[in-house]
């Protein structure tokens, strides 16, 4: 006691020290906390991952587009049926006339303000377009379907909202359901707390949160689930100096962007403008009641009232909402009771917009991309990226690769373990833009993208490179007689290299547009060998093949790795005249303002001669009409012209067919990931596949004009011998540089050029429609 | 001979066709409407004033059938639009304006001129160069588009320095008119 006495200054000043001391760090910990909490919400608020679009569909007076199709269009857009459209994302039907209100859009070069739209389709063609004062309209563009976003993996994704884009409704909705005192209190709410810590100690756990709007905001940003005292502490300082710092406003736009609401595989949906793309598919500013109200149940646990997967449990509880925002006034009973007797509305995860849906072709606008852009600005700087891909061929080249990969599984002799796996890509030949790319059988399972990477043997496909560097060397045309016989040529290592037809027989003399059509091996050996490996393989390289093939016999017979992508961009050289145009899938990039800050512009090459071209085009036309394409015509009407080539790798590894129409390129691969054999060909596996595809889209004929230097004639099929429409074996006409002597098929006369010449000419432009 | 006979209706359809359906000759498109201010985008729906009668027509070749490209109404406003975007020299904005035509008609020998005008405004000869020889590979059968493709040609091949070159192509811009 004495001592007490005695020391009893030094106690008080060690007490007041310890406190002085504690009182310091507290206020240097509140200060650590109000930099950490205010450079959060104030510098870079939201990482935003880039955000792809598809390209807009473009309404014009003549286009090839039904009401029907149309309609399919704009839902998949998330536009809303009415009786009579009032506000953008809106469109009335009647019959064969539709009425838009088109959503505000800021394009690369323009922004597109809503106006009103009058469409009227005649049959499969738009036949009149005018907008609110009646004016005629030439072009007019939709807003463009968002496909979806480069967003970190793992990472979050969101689509950020500004608060003019918010309806009123939701604001409040939230102030009913998760904070009532939001508006007054300052961060934390101690009835709150205090209630639900009453609950907690009842149950022994914690069941129920107090937490604040600010404090969930807190709570996310720092992305930490622990539920201790003392983070609980932390997260109620914060939550008070974001309200010192922040106007109650500010709060309620970062949270509606910033708080988890739902989850797509890698892919964090964070914020309800990208929520209400992911679960409904339109714009949060569209949202209606009970839409609104579906977004705010799921806050409380995204995964336990994923509507998807607990439709009930998500319905109740949004019929919970509702109830609550009538009690307190927000709506009136009756919307309230309106609402909830509507459907829950969800669109299918497979249709949804906000993306991750295409994840082949977000790969390669991903790639493409990274050439000039960081990763970081891709997933952060909130880029607005325009693609080039169509929803509707993606659609129909999903649909025709499943239905035919499960049509072969089930036919197939061959039995193998793993089901077979396939690849399309599909480009605008013209201007070498992807307008789909399907890169596996579940086309929306994002993992090896087969379409860029699966490097796989092209067997066949080769044929047409070689026979064009021929036909550029000017010793050979369409008719010139090529040996299909024995081949044996001596390696560098001494081998000797036989190869052989795939019928294991020897079809003799033929003419290089037999050889084509019916993909002959030892013909297509011998033609290369005679033109010479070095000039076949510089071919590869000018017409768009980035490493030059080695200069090896084998590569004659498509011994070459080469990717579906790598297919196409080869091919559409071919499809596009011999003028080669860098593959695209990026139009242009946008910074967040909408300032253009990249465009990808359309380049074209001359790679080739177009007059050769022209020769070996038509020869793959025969490919199609007499040739291992035969089967197309199965699906493709017999007036629309198309071009193309099987491709088969040895042991039956890899089916391939690639081909183009006026309109589009299509490349199709079907093969094992484990190469091991399928048992199909070109033209069992894939042919089925790309006429489907091709039958579907309704695909224009290729029609390109026949040179000035090129004359038609008729040929014997099986021969080559000069022949008569009327005369000879298997006439067909082929194109030949003018002046060409053939001989003749002795019945058949000899007048070639005159009258047969023209005959050829216009039995040509009967079925191009020229 | 089966072959022929299944051609032969079709044929005859088309010839049909063709022998009412005169397509009209290609007008330039016309020089644009008074300029408006900067600010102003130019909305779509602009449409080119009315074009300016054609030069009087030759006695057309008797062989090959001619078939002169005109541009569709939509292809229209968009080069009238491309051509507004060229005089305040925004490059990009014009040929992404006439890239949107040619996405509607790749085939249109017209198109690709006016996008390989926009890449000689800018100073890109070589893809004007090989935007006037995709025009000329398209246009055999239209002496006209085929005559400004060479001319196209010529023009861009003569800001290389490449002049001997440029003469042969303005030989064939000549000739085939």
């Amino acid at each position: 006691m004495r001592a007490l006495k005695k020391y009893r200054k030094q106690i008080f000043a060690g007490v007041a020290l310890a406190f002085g001391v504690a009182a310091i760090a507290f206020t240097v910990w509140v200060f650590t906390l109000d930099r950490k909490i205010t450079s959060q919400f104030e510098g870079r608020r939201w990482t935003l991952p880039a955000q792809v679009y598809a390209q807009p569909t473009e309404l014009y007076v003549g286009q090839t587009f039904s009401a029907e199709t149309l309609e399919q269009d704009l839902q998949r857009l998330g536009y809303q049926r009415v009786d009579k459209p009032q506000h953008p994302g809106s469109y009335s039907r009647k019959g064969t006339r539709i009425d838009l209100i088109n959503r505000r859009f800021q394009f690369w070069d323009a922004l597109q303000e809503p106006q009103l739209l009058t469409i009227k389709t005649n049959g499969n063609a738009v036949e009149d377009l005018r907008n609110g004062r009646n004016e005629e309209v030439p072009i007019f563009r939709l807003d463009p379907l968002l496909i979806g976003s480069i967003f970190p993996i793992h990472g979050e994704d969101r689509v950020v909202v500004t608060p003019e884009e918010v309806s009123q409704l939701l604001p409040s909705a939230l102030k009913v359901v998760e904070d009532r005192k939001f508006d007054t209190h300052w961060g934390v709410n101690p009835t709150a707390i205090m209630r639900a810590a009453f609950v907690n100690l009842r149950a022994g756990a914690i069941e129920q949160g107090g937490s604040t709007l600010t404090q969930q905001l807190v709570k996310s940003y720092f992305l930490d689930n622990r539920r201790t005292i003392g983070r609980k502490i932390e997260e109620a300082i914060m939550a008070m100096l974001l309200e010192v710092h922040f106007s109650k406003q500010d709060l309620m736009n970062a949270y509606i962007n910033e708080i988890y609401l739902g989850q797509d595989g890698q892919r964090a949906i964070h914020g309800f403008g990208l929520a209400s793309q992911f679960y409904f598919g339109k714009p949060l500013a569209e949202l209606q009641l009970h839409e609104v109200a579906l977004l705010v149940a799921i806050v409380r646990g995204p995964s336990y009232y994923d509507p998807r997967r607990h439709p009930q449990r998500a319905r109740e509880r949004r019929d919970m909402v509702l109830k609550l925002m009538a009690e307190h006034g927000v709506i009136a009973p009756d919307m309230a009771n309106k609402a909830a007797k509507r459907p829950l509305g969800i669109v299918s995860s497979g249709s949804q917009a906000g993306g991750g849906y295409y994840p082949a072709f977000l790969d390669l606008v991903r790639r493409t991309l990274r050439r000039d852009y960081r990763e970081e600005d891709l997933t952060e700087a909130g880029l607005r990226i325009f693609s080039t891909l169509d929803p509707t061929v993606q659609t129909q080249a999903e649909k025709a690769l499943t239905q035919e990969l499960d049509r072969l599984d089930k036919t197939r002799k061959t039995k193998s373990k793993a089901p077979l796996e396939g690849v399309v890509v599909v480009t605008a030949p013209q201007n070498g833009e992807v307008i789909a790319m399907v890169g596996g059988r579940q086309a929306s399972f994002a993992g090896f993208n087969r379409a860029l990477d699966a490097k796989r043997s092209i067997g066949s496909l080769v044929k047409p490179v070689i026979y064009l560097a021929a036909i550029e060397s000017g010793q050979f045309n369409a008719a010139s007689i090529v040996e299909d016989g024995p081949v044996s040529v001596k390696l560098a290592n001494g081998q000797l290299w036989e190869p052989k037809n795939i019928s294991e027989q020897y079809y003799g003399p033929v003419p290089l547009v037999r050889a084509l059509a019916q993909s002959m091996n030892l013909a297509t050996v011998n033609l290369g060998m005679s033109v010479g490996l070095p000039k076949v393989t510089r071919e590869f390289v000018a017409l768009g093949l980035e490493k030059e093939p080695p200069q090896l016999p084998s590569v004659l017979l498509g011994s070459l790795d080469v990717s579906p992508l790598e297919v196409a961009q080869l091919y559409n050289a071919f499809a596009n005249g011999g003028f080669s145009t860098p593959l695209r899938a990026v139009r242009s990039v946008l910074d967040t303002e909408g300032k253009p800050l990249k465009s990808f512009a359309l380049e074209v090459t001359p790679v080739a001669s177009p007059d050769a071209v022209y020769q070996v085009n038509r020869m793959m036309v025969e490919v199609i009409e007499h040739g291992s394409g035969r089967g197309a015509r199965a699906q493709i009407p017999p007036d629309v012209v198309v071009a193309g080539k099987s491709g088969t790798s040895s042991d039956y590894r890899d089916s391939w067919f690639a081909g183009f129409s006026g309109s589009h390129l299509a490349v199709v691969w079907i093969g094992h990931d484990d190469n091991s054999p399928t048992g199909l060909t070109g033209s069992s596996g894939s042919l089925p596949v790309w006429s489907r595809l091709m039958a579907n889209l309704g695909t224009t004929s290729w029609s390109a004009p026949l040179p000035e230097s090129l004359e038609e004639t008729w040929i014997e099929f099986p021969t080559g011998l000069g022949a008569r429409p009327d005369c000879g074996e298997e006439p067909i006409a082929i194109a030949v540089p003018k002046g060409t002597e053939l001989p003749m098929q002795p019945s058949c006369g000899t007048n070639v050029f005159g009258e047969f010449g023209e005959k050829a000419k216009e039995w040509w432009r009967g079925i191009t429609r020229q | 001979m089966i072959t022929w006979q299944r051609k032969l209706p079709s044929l005859v359809a088309v010839l049909v066709v063709s022998a009412c359906a005169v397509p009209p000759p290609y007008r330039a498109p016309a020089p644009p409407a008074p300029v408006p201010p900067p600010t102003q985008e130019p909305p779509v729906e602009t449409r080119p004033a009315p074009a300016p009668e054609p030069p009087v027509e030759q006695p057309p070749p008797p062989a090959p059938v001619v078939r002169e490209p005109v541009l569709s109404a939509a292809s229209r406003a968009l080069v009238s639009q491309a051509q507004i975007q060229l005089q305040s020299k925004n490059y990009p904005v014009a040929a992404s304006s006439i890239e949107r035509a040619l996405r509607i008609e790749p085939d249109n020998p017209l198109l690709w001129i006016e996008l390989g005008k926009v890449r000689q405004a800018e100073g890109n000869y070589v893809q004007a160069e090989n935007m006037g020889r995709k025009a000329a590979s398209m246009s055999v059968n239209a002496p006209r588009a085929n005559s400004s493709a060479w001319t196209l040609i010529a023009e861009s091949l003569r800001a290389r320095g490449k002049n001997s070159e440029a003469q042969e192509a303005l030989l064939r811009a000549q000739g085939v008119r």
